[in-house]
């Protein structure tokens, strides 16, 4: 009975809201009209258990944005950049991929996670929006239509690579993998193909979602390895470090470059780590170097991990594409799909490359990005 | 063997946050499902206070004064106002107060996952094995508290009548007791409880973020249901079998991946057979 | 035949028909809207998500409203149709051209194996009561979760590559779903059996007493509402791709379970308008909310929660409650023109909302009445 008056209640913020949506509509509406700004879009995981990595990127893409507006914008035109929080789902990456598209986005950074940047690019699909995504790393992520690119490395290449490197330096060789991680299982299936192939034996444990935080019987097995791979994020890689060492291992932690930012989860930890990847904070390059000071000045002194660089270096491939394209004022009246074209056909031209802080990039017509690895020891 | 001792310090902390659940649930009767995110709550309060002041024992007890500060508070603002509607409100309630204090901590600390130093107790040797002391240490305080509380419960006043408000609220109240007194003791209690569970997880899983109770929590109750929920001892036993279960099942390589499943298939089938937990008491049925 | 006639003049009410008649009037005007452009490309979105989470919650009220059992796992049975359903379509595209039927097959084939899922589930419901079913449907909705990362088939840790389904008609097909179920489940409780499945809820032994089959009715009802999860989660699937089971975890039942409740136990209606209104404001918050400010949803959802089921259920407010509420408005307007009188009749039961005698509090603790709620107490069961 009582129930109604919340009825009542919820009714006005339901027309409300619904209203806003519309309005939401008419603000695009205007800034196409009035040809001043560029939308870029996006989705990530900003609330919930991925959220670091979504806010990361959230804050590296906007100091780029930041940067580039501050230096004129391009052609007169200045950047607006909107990401939308997905919790890493799939269906609040469609959905904010719908919103964006009514705000009138025209290229787009995709989305975080690899699970929520698949349901992003099945809709940009459709369209033929134009997206490079700073850090979905599935394989299928740029499978499903040319518009697809990305500026970090691709799971099953690190996986390769990575067994590659232990097949041929060691004997005694350990795996853990997270089997409800895209991420994780993607580099792991490589790594697995690859190792077989190379005739390698290794001992491999797993761990889920649901039980990734104490790794102590995944440190039992394992203690004995030389070297132990670990393909997955800094968050679960600093508790294995320490789970290893609490049973008394020395083995080398190696991981890819989701590791980037293990440091001050190990501080003080008596552990070798080494990983693959493209950024280093601490490289003595000028352009890394600025970044980092830059990016601390912004954020209250935090340290830029890889996810925050992939973020800055997807913001400005963009802008690096639109300058070769010769982006005047007037290609905002160019509908997605033109625009699409367009950035699809910079990209994929060999003569584009860009050199960003996590090293010198080129594309080719999959999406998928060539860039040197480094390897960091800590 | 070494599994067993990784699996009785991962379900002694199980035990703990189960006892912060089954007391709740026995006298207030309602699933506090923001139980686990007190426990975080306590984790960044000892991060601060270690930063702060550097010294742990400073640290844990202004974790618990926070914790059981907090679950007044709570339990002040969100559950008395719901005294006398119906649990599944309570409920509700319960799981704003989760998503509450994730959002406020994840707004004050960030996202990111925080490492934490706690002092290093070393490892004694048993057999060959090396078994950490804090897990012992988790092991024997649990047990402790355990006891203690089971004497609280039955021999001091406090504690009968919570065991009254449990049996019959309306009855106690009739007796004199005051209710709203007696519920906020437990929830207390039960927050107390949670402080001294993010003590013990932080000493295994030295890692915090907003989400960590979330997962330790969901556990934490199948672990009260399957001991008997409303029964001390029984989530004790609960928490320490079901730490052990994940331990054996994460440690076969073949059925690793379902531990989840079957975790809570084995929940299922014991409630099968017992359906009131192993330790529940039976409530017959009045017509 | 004219017995029949005037049979069914005498029985037929509005209010048994508004609730599918409004969404039946929604959808109409929503389709012209859309097709004189007005509709934005997050509006249709937003439509298929409202619809599937009606289908949600009115459903999950069957169980927890209507039969008085508490179940965590409604998830589980979505999850079950998501990936079966989507598993089904793609297998069969290649043989059926139609898209539309295609959906309608795996909507049946999704909804008959969470169905049969669901009376797996029932099973315990027989035997188990309130928290203890509670935590029993909650371990189902994970297992159904964890076995399906770590299925291959259906993709595993990546999710299950579904084909979504045209963003523009999907919303048509789902609220054309919503429709049915609708009329389904208003027709059932309104029936001999609808009126079994409430005796059980008030009072089981009483029900079981009076010959009613009470192990039937409560599988039945499981089953039914485990296929209307299982139909959802099939438009779940075209809705979105890939499937992944993150999505299914116990918060996604507990967003159902909210539903259900700020609508009203036992209130079809009162679900359809709450599950709306919650989907909206997830979207309003999610599209809002984006950058910096993101990490304010779950603060203003989480005091939303708060404040509305405090101000709906606590005690104090009752009477400001009564004063507001819409009856009291159209009750106190009724009494000016004070021409109609009270009529009782045998058919005067709201079977849109039928009140327990014992309230909701036998959900959680089956055999404690609160002595210290204000509201009822003399109605409350005779010891």
């Amino acid at each position: 009975m009582f129930k109604k008056i919340m009825c009542v209640l919820m009714v006005v913020a339901m027309a409300a809201c619904l209203f806003a949506a519309c309005g939401d509509k008419k603000d695009g509406g205007d800034t196409k009209a009035e040809g001043k700004t560029l939308l870029i879009g996006g989705t990530g995981p900003l609330t919930g258990d991925a959220s670091s990595y979504g806010i990361s990127v959230k804050n590296g893409a906007q100091l780029a944005i930041n940067e580039i507006n501050a230096a004129g914008g391009i052609d007169g035109v200045q950047l607006a950049f909107d990401i939308k929080d997905d919790k890493a789902t799939a269906e609040d990456a469609s959905t904010g991929y719908d919103a964006l598209m009514d705000a009138g986005m025209k290229v787009s950074i995709g989305s975080v996670t690899s699970g929520s940047c698949a349901a992003f690019g099945d809709k940009a699909a459709g369209d033929n929006l134009f997206f490079i995504t700073p850090s979905a790393s599935a394989a299928n992520v740029i499978e499903k239509g040319k518009n697809a690119f990305r500026v970090c490395f691709g799971d099953p290449d690190q996986g390769v690579l990575a067994a590659e490197e232990l097949a041929k330096n060691y004997k005694n060789i350990g795996c853990i993998y997270d089997t409800s991680d895209p991420y994780s299982k993607g580099i792991y299936d490589a790594f697995d193909a690859k190792m077989k192939e190379l005739n390698a034996a290794y001992k491999v444990q797993s761990f889920d979602a649901e039980n990734k935080k104490d790794f102590s019987t995944q440190a039992e097995a394992l203690k004995d390895c030389d070297v132990i791979f670990t393909p997955f994020y800094y968050t679960e890689a600093g508790l294995v470090c320490k789970a290893l060492v609490n049973k008394g291992s020395k083995a080398l932690v190696y991981g890819c470059d989701g590791l980037d930012g293990i440091k001050d989860q190990i501080e003080g930890v008596d552990v070798k780590v080494t990983y693959i990847t493209p950024f280093d904070v601490n490289s003595k390059d000028e352009k890394v170097a600025k970044f980092v000071n830059d990016y601390k000045a912004a954020y209250e002194g935090k340290e830029p991990d890889q996810f925050a660089a992939d973020g800055y270096d997807a913001i400005y491939a963009i802008f690096n594409a639109l300058q070769k394209s010769g982006f005047t004022a007037d290609d905002l009246k160019l509908d997605v799909s033109e625009f699409g074209d367009k950035m699809i056909a910079t990209f994929t031209d060999p003569s584009f490359s860009y050199v960003g802080v996590t090293g010198t990039m080129t594309w080719d017509a999959s999406g998928a990005c060539t860039k040197a690895p480094q390897v960091v020891e800590l | 063997m070494i599994i067993i001792a990784d699996g009785l310090s991962l379900g002694a902390i199980y035990a703990l946050i189960a006892l912060g659940y089954t007391m709740v649930y026995g006298i207030a009767k309602m699933l506090n499902f923001a139980h686990g995110d007190i426990i975080m709550v306590g984790a960044y309060v000892i991060l601060t206070t270690l930063q702060m002041t550097g010294n742990p024992y400073i640290a844990i007890a202004a974790s618990i004064v926070v914790c059981t500060v907090a679950g007044i508070v709570i339990e002040r603002l969100a559950y008395k106002p719901l005294r006398g509607a119906s649990p599944l409100a309570v409920l509700i309630t319960a799981i704003g107060v989760s998503f509450l204090l994730q959002s406020v901590a994840q707004l004050i600390y960030g996202s990111k996952s925080q490492a934490i130093a706690l002092p290093d107790f070393g490892k004694i040797t048993i057999a060959g094995n090396h078994i950490a002391v804090s897990t012992l240490i988790t092991l024997i305080v649990g047990g402790i508290i355990m006891a203690g509380l089971t004497v609280f419960v039955k021999k001091t006043s406090t504690g009968r009548a919570m065991q009254a408000v449990s049996e019959d609220r309306g009855a106690a109240l009739l007796m004199g007791v005051n209710v709203n007194r007696i519920i906020m003791i437990t929830f207390a209690i039960g927050s107390a409880l949670a402080a001294f569970a993010s003590l013990f997880y932080l000493m295994q899983i030295p890692s915090i973020t907003p989400t960590l109770g979330s997962m330790p929590g969901i556990k934490a109750f199948t672990a009260a249901v399957i001991g008997g929920i409303g029964s001390i001892p029984g989530a004790m036993l609960g928490g320490v079998l079901l730490g052990l279960i994940e331990k054996v099942c994460l440690s076969i390589p073949a059925i690793s991946p379902y531990t989840t499943a079957i975790e809570f298939g084995l929940l299922i089938i014991i409630l099968l057979v017992k359906p009131i937990g192993i330790l529940g008491k039976q409530r017959r049925e009045k017509v | 035949m004219a017995g029949f006639a005037s049979n069914f003049k005498k029985q037929f009410k509005f209010k048994y028909i508004v609730s599918w008649v409004a969404v039946l009037a929604a959808l109409i005007v929503l389709i012209i809207l859309n097709n004189a452009g007005v509709l934005s490309r997050s509006v249709t979105g937003l439509l298929s998500r409202i619809a599937y989470s009606i289908i949600l919650a009115v459903s999950l009220n069957l169980v927890v409203g209507f039969l008085g059992e508490l179940s965590l796992g409604h998830a589980g049975f979505m999850c079950l149709g998501a990936y079966i359903g989507s598993f089904f379509a793609n297998s069969i595209s290649q043989s059926i051209d139609n898209k539309l039927i295609v959906l309608i097959l795996a909507m049946l084939v999704g909804g008959v194996v969470a169905c049969i899922f669901g009376f797996i589930i029932g099973l315990p419901a027989l035997r188990l009561k309130g928290d203890y079913l509670a935590i029993v449907t909650l371990a189902f909705g994970e297992i159904v979760r964890n076995v399906f990362k770590n299925l291959d088939i259906f993709g595993g840790a990546m999710g299950y590559q579904s084909k979504p389904y045209n963003t523009k008609e999907l919303y048509i097909v789902a609220f054309v779903a919503v429709i049915i179920v609708l009329i389904i489940i208003q027709n059932l409780i309104r029936s001999k059996h609808g009126r079994a499945i409430t005796a059980i809820r008030d009072n089981e032994i009483a029900a079981k007493a009076m010959g009613i089959n009470v192990t039937f009715y409560k599988l039945f009802v499981f089953m039914l509402s485990a296929f209307f999860a299982g139909v959802a989660g099939v438009i779940y699937g075209h809705f979105t791709t890939p499937v992944l089971y993150t999505t299914f975890s116990y918060n996604y039942s507990i967003e159902i379970l909210v539903m259900v409740v700020l609508g009203g136990m036992g209130s079809i209606n009162g679900s359809i308008i709450a599950a709306t209104l919650i989907t909206i404001v997830n979207f309003a918050l999610q599209s809002k909310l984006s950058g910096d400010l993101a990490a304010l949803r779950l603060l203003i959802y989480a005091l939303i929660l708060i404040i509305v089921v405090i101000f709906n259920n606590a005690p104090a407010f009752k009477n400001i409650r009564e004063r507001f509420s819409i009856k009291s408005i159209i009750d106190s307007r009724k009494a000016r023109n004070a021409k109609s009188q009270a009529k009782i009749s045998d058919d005067d039961a709201k079977w849109d909302r039928i009140e327990s005698k014992i309230k909701n509090d036998t959900i959680l603790t089956p055999d404690l009445p609160h002595s210290d709620a204000p509201d009822e107490s003399d109605s409350k069961e005779g010891k």
